[in-house]
């Protein structure tokens, strides 16, 4: 069946308005980066600079380790996340028991909690535990906020999915692992993906909890960004931000052609 | 057995899944003891920690013998490109070569936050291992870090080089007495910044600012406190009216309750009459340092401060400032202050952070970032001999930049920090809500 011109038009309006929208700050990011200077009431940069960038790729601005850093936490973190989140929000989804509300509430805490207050505390206890000062214990300290979410975005897939398709798969003579690849896995992938980039976003954008709980040995993106908005050199810290947004932008796309194929 | 369980039963399937979810995190900690013990093994093997009274007994060559071969880690504030590229790579090399010392960085941007994970050391009792060795500070975290005891020391006075210091820097920092806990580094002149193309004359006291700000309306703002600049701001004019009002006698800085009534009340009317013609007619005031500094680029307003007197001359070479800005003082004065370096509680490596300090504070140095980044020289020229006294002179400036003379005939020390505090809080009830 042909859709109406009318309907065509007006998802073509609003495919070029949301891509306006996530394109237009990355734009302005990309000029405000290889701008000298750029000022009101001037529309475009007056003078052009490749100042930023060249700092950014220099050794001195140790980019290219920190993001290295960055990368290997936060996929580690997302693995770690999902591995906890499968079993958790299966039960969570599929399980009535008694303290389910209280184990809900639990699992929510570190959201919920004034992230300063939630990052002290945590930096206390692994002190206690010596984990501080390494990078296990970053990756360790970020799964404190990425499991909740990771979890509950899974709890919400196998929610939606009826734990009797399990059932009768075994009955037809599945066995547990033929369950889970051919029944419980393509029911919840979309909603792993998603947990994952959960994880993986959480982990990425962390600042306090790595300074605190990395101890300044664990460098990560964010401590290099910071310093820079904070300074006050906005060619710098535009630059900065674009390479510590390209690999946010590149899985959240993977994930979102992931999902359309998965439709 | 567990396929039984598994079968179709709710608790059995709880059972099962619990204990899987056990199994993972046990082998999750599994995996993470061995890594942690694994990095425990690469770590470099502990210094005997040097205790301060032992540094304040030692000969200075044994300091330096015993830093040679380790690793200084400085958390040194990193928003500035010039800065890092300097300290990265020429203090580095000078450092390995001349001490053997290896200096690493860790990106800094805010110094609270390096104050509050030694309060939390401190705390959890990580007395040992820090992983930071050196710290710049001032003022209130300084105030904050000597208070809660994790600033080792005192050392300061114990450095070969500290008697090129003037007695104000070693002595008081904001208010708290240094006794030791940090050593005085950088200094810093609050200074104004205006564009000669807009404003040929600018007003170059605090009476004469009045009259401008109120003939030239919405030119004019200053930030708000407690933001660092404009509770300096406000400060001087504080400070005009405690001179005008201790009677002839010199005023000393020290904190006296009457004529703070005195000297607050004329500072609040000034604050009070210029609000209506401020930028935005007084409603509101600019935040941030890069907030005031984007409006003064933008020719909102025709005037910016800072505590940094080569601020202009930097952002002219970044092409954020016009060519034609530059700065100035009042001829009443302005306040000046230091920065300080100080070694944490717990450093792993005291001796390390003791040499690379000393070096930081020699003449050589000092007269080399002075080349560099155009930074203020620190150091009092009667403690030089005549050639670094002569370098230190020929020191080049920026073309925003005043000379450190003119500077130093207009420095006004810091008053007590009773004052400031007092100040802001009358500020927010008298002035901002007003």
């Amino acid at each position: 069946m042909k859709k109406p011109a009318p309907v065509k038009v007006a998802k073509a309006l609003a495919v070029i308005a949301v891509t306006g929208l996530a394109a237009t700050p990355l734009a302005l990011l990309t000029a405000r980066s290889l701008a000298q200077s750029w000022y009101w009431p001037s529309l475009a940069p007056p003078a052009w600079s490749a100042r930023a960038w060249r700092y950014v790729f220099s050794p001195a601005a140790e980019v290219l380790p920190s993001l290295a850093t960055s990368l290997s936490v936060a996929l580690a973190v997302t693995l770690l996340a999902v591995i906890v989140a499968l079993p958790a929000s299966r039960v969570l989804a599929w399980q009535e028991f008694r303290g389910k509300r209280a184990a809900l509430f639990a699992l929510l805490l570190p959201v919920l909690t004034p992230p300063l207050a939630a990052t002290m505390g945590a930096h206390s206890l692994f002190l206690r535990y010596e984990l501080t000062d390494t990078w296990a214990g970053v990756a360790l300290s970020h799964l404190i906020g990425a499991v909740p979410y990771a979890t509950l975005m899974l709890t919400g897939s196998f929610s939606r999915l009826d734990p009797d398709y399990e059932a009768q798969a075994r009955t037809l003579g599945a066995r547990a692992f033929d369950v889970w690849r051919h029944v419980t896995f393509p029911a919840i992938a979309p909603g792993l993906a998603v947990a994952a980039l959960f994880a993986f976003l959480i982990s990425w954008s962390q600042y306090l909890t790595t300074l605190l709980i990395g101890g300044g040995r664990i460098v990560t993106l964010p401590l290099t960004l910071v310093a820079f908005q904070r300074g006050g050199d906005e060619a710098i810290a535009a630059a900065l931000s674009l390479v510590f947004l390209a690999p946010t932008v590149v899985a959240a796309f993977s994930v979102a052609r992931f999902l359309k194929e998965s439709q | 057995m567990v396929k039984t369980i598994k079968k179709n039963n709710p608790i059995g399937r709880l059972l099962f899944s619990t204990l899987g979810a056990l199994l993972l995190s046990q082998m999750l900690a599994l995996m993470l003891t061995l890594m942690l013990s694994g990095c425990a093994k690469k770590g470099t093997p502990a210094r005997q920690a040097l205790t301060a009274e032992q540094f304040n007994r030692a000969r200075w060559e044994e300091i330096v013998a015993q830093a040679a071969g380790g690793e200084v880690n400085f958390a040194m504030w990193s928003g500035d490109e010039a800065r890092n590229r300097y300290y990265q790579s020429a203090v580095a090399t000078t450092v390995k070569q001349r001490y053997g010392v290896t200096l690493r960085f860790l990106p800094t941007s805010d110094v609270a936050d390096i104050v509050n994970k030694l309060l939390n050391e401190k705390g959890a009792g990580k007395n040992t291992g820090g992983t930071i060795d050196l710290v710049w500070i001032n003022g209130e975290n300084f105030g904050a870090a000597k208070q809660g005891g994790v600033l080792w020391g005192p050392f300061a006075e114990a450095l070969p080089n500290i008697k090129h210091f003037a007695e104000d820097a070693r002595q008081r920092d904001f208010g708290t007495p240094v006794e030791g806990y940090e050593a005085p580094y950088q200094r810093a002149q609050f200074v104004i910044a205006y564009d000669t193309a807009r404003v040929p004359d600018p007003p170059r006291s605090i009476e004469k600012l009045r009259e401008w700000i109120k003939s030239h309306r919405g030119r004019f703002t200053y930030l708000a406190p407690p933001d660092f600049t404009g509770s300096a701001f406000i400060r001087h004019i504080l400070l005009f009216y405690l001179k005008q009002n201790s009677g002839g006698a010199a005023f000393d800085g020290r904190f006296d309750e009457q004529l703070y009534q005195r000297a607050a009340a004329a500072t609040i009317a000034y604050l009070n009459e210029i609000k209506p013609y401020l930028w935005r007619n007084g409603e509101t005031y600019p935040a941030s340092p890069k907030e005031a500094d984007r409006l003064f680029a933008n020719n909102e307003i025709d005037f910016t401060m800072s505590y940094g007197p080569s601020f202009a001359s930097e952002r002219i070479a970044r092409g954020e400032y016009p060519a034609t800005a530059r700065t100035f003082v009042f001829e009443e004065g302005t306040i000046g202050n230091y920065s300080y370096l100080a070694i944490p509680f717990n450093a792993s490596n005291a001796a390390g952070a003791l040499v690379v300090i000393n070096h930081l504070l020699s003449p050589a140095h000092t007269l080399e970032q002075g080349r560099e980044l155009g930074s203020l020289f620190p150091l009092s020229l009667e403690s030089l001999t005549p050639a670094d006294r002569a370098a230190a002179e020929a020191l080049p400036l920026g073309p925003a930049t005043l000379s450190g003379a003119e500077l130093a005939r207009r420095q006004l020390p810091e008053p007590d920090a009773q004052y400031l505090e007092r100040l802001e809080k009358d500020w927010r009830e008298k002035v901002l809500r007003q």
